[in-house]
């Protein structure tokens, strides 16, 4: 198992586990949210290829669009 | 030079060494495109035209409604129905003395009117018009300073007109593709007006530092939690496969 940071939180992950199962295992639609990588945001088109790394910090947020 | 009275008038932002004189003027001088006047554009507007902002152009297709008047503070009950940018303009024009124009809906035609413009705050409400906007601001090479609001969350992006800078940052559609949807639309998931306008007093205050020639980092996505009540900065790198800013022949299909 991975210690990683997810929204400010401490979580376990499975080794295996890549950017792409992970915000699916949030229960949220890819195409509504972004995702950033130890401060560096991710282009949704790579995150089936990026694994996660122990200590890896993540951010997921809504995409907004509101005015 | 300025007159007596704008000296006076304006006395508090001259008295910052980084504006001065010469920046007031270039602030009077300059030209300003607010996409949207709901709540972050009622904001950013004022905030503008206040300041001494020449001439402000207003993007907006959409009438006064009630449910606008807690956060699109330009508006009262009285103009309920009619247009947004025109009652914005008159008003901001009348208390201000700026020239406001008051434009209708951002759209393939309507866009080429910004061939006229350097700066151009994006206060819009929906995907379809912040990608056809930071398109056209990237081949145009126009300064974008996008924010966004719903419910507890504001973003806030600059899309800097490049050119000179050494290291290519992403621009919106790196941040943000063309397939992106809405999970949070003010009109779906509620937001309170002092978050938008927290929102907008940074979009105002980026465009008026950029006139006034202090550059700030293109690329970086700073994001307000306002659930949390914290920031958090993302760097937002050239994304090599992007549709707008990946260069033709760098682009190999995945
Ligand atoms: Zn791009």
């Amino acid at each position: 198992m991975l210690n990683i940071q997810l929204n400010g939180e401490a979580r376990q992950v499975d080794s295996a586990q890549d950017l792409a199962s992970l915000v699916q295992a949030q229960g949220v639609k890819q195409t509504q949210v972004a995702l950033v990588l130890n401060g560096e945001l991710v282009p949704r088109h790579r995150w089936p290829h990026i694994h996660i790394q122990d200590n890896d910090n993540l951010e997921l947020f809504s995409a907004v669009a509101g005015g | 030079m300025l007159a007596d009275k704008d000296f006076i008038r304006y006395s508090r932002q001259i008295l910052l060494p980084e504006c001065g004189e010469a920046g007031q003027q270039k602030l009077m001088q300059s030209r300003v495109a607010v996409i949207g006047v709901g709540g972050l554009g009622c904001q950013v507007a004022q905030l503008l035209a206040a300041a001494g902002i020449g001439e402000l152009w207003l993007f907006d297709h959409d009438m006064v409604e009630l449910s606008n008047l807690p956060r699109q503070l330009l508006f009262s009950e009285a103009d309920i129905g009619q247009s947004k940018a025109r009652v914005a303009a008159d008003l901001l024009s009348r208390r201000y003395g700026t020239a406001v124009r008051a434009l209708g809906k951002l759209d393939d035609a309507s866009i080429n009117l910004l061939d006229d413009i350097h700066w151009v705050v994006d206060c819009s409400d929906n995907f379809a018009t912040r990608h056809l906007l930071a398109s056209f601001c990237y081949t145009q090479q126009k300064t974008l300073v996008s924010g966004a609001i719903a419910a507890f969350e504001g973003l806030l992006f600059l899309q800097a007109a490049s050119g000179a800078s050494s290291v290519k940052s992403g621009c919106y559609h790196c941040l943000f593709p063309k397939d992106t949807e809405s999970a949070k639309r003010c009109a779906s998931q509620g937001v309170l007006g002092s978050a938008v306008a927290a929102i907008a007093a940074l979009q105002a205050q980026m465009i008026q530092q950029l006139i006034l020639d202090m550059p700030l980092p293109s690329g970086r996505l700073q994001r307000f939690d306002f659930r949390h009540f914290r920031w958090h900065e993302a760097r937002v790198p050239a994304d090599p496969h992007c549709a707008v800013c990946a260069t033709r022949g760098e682009t190999d299909p995945c």
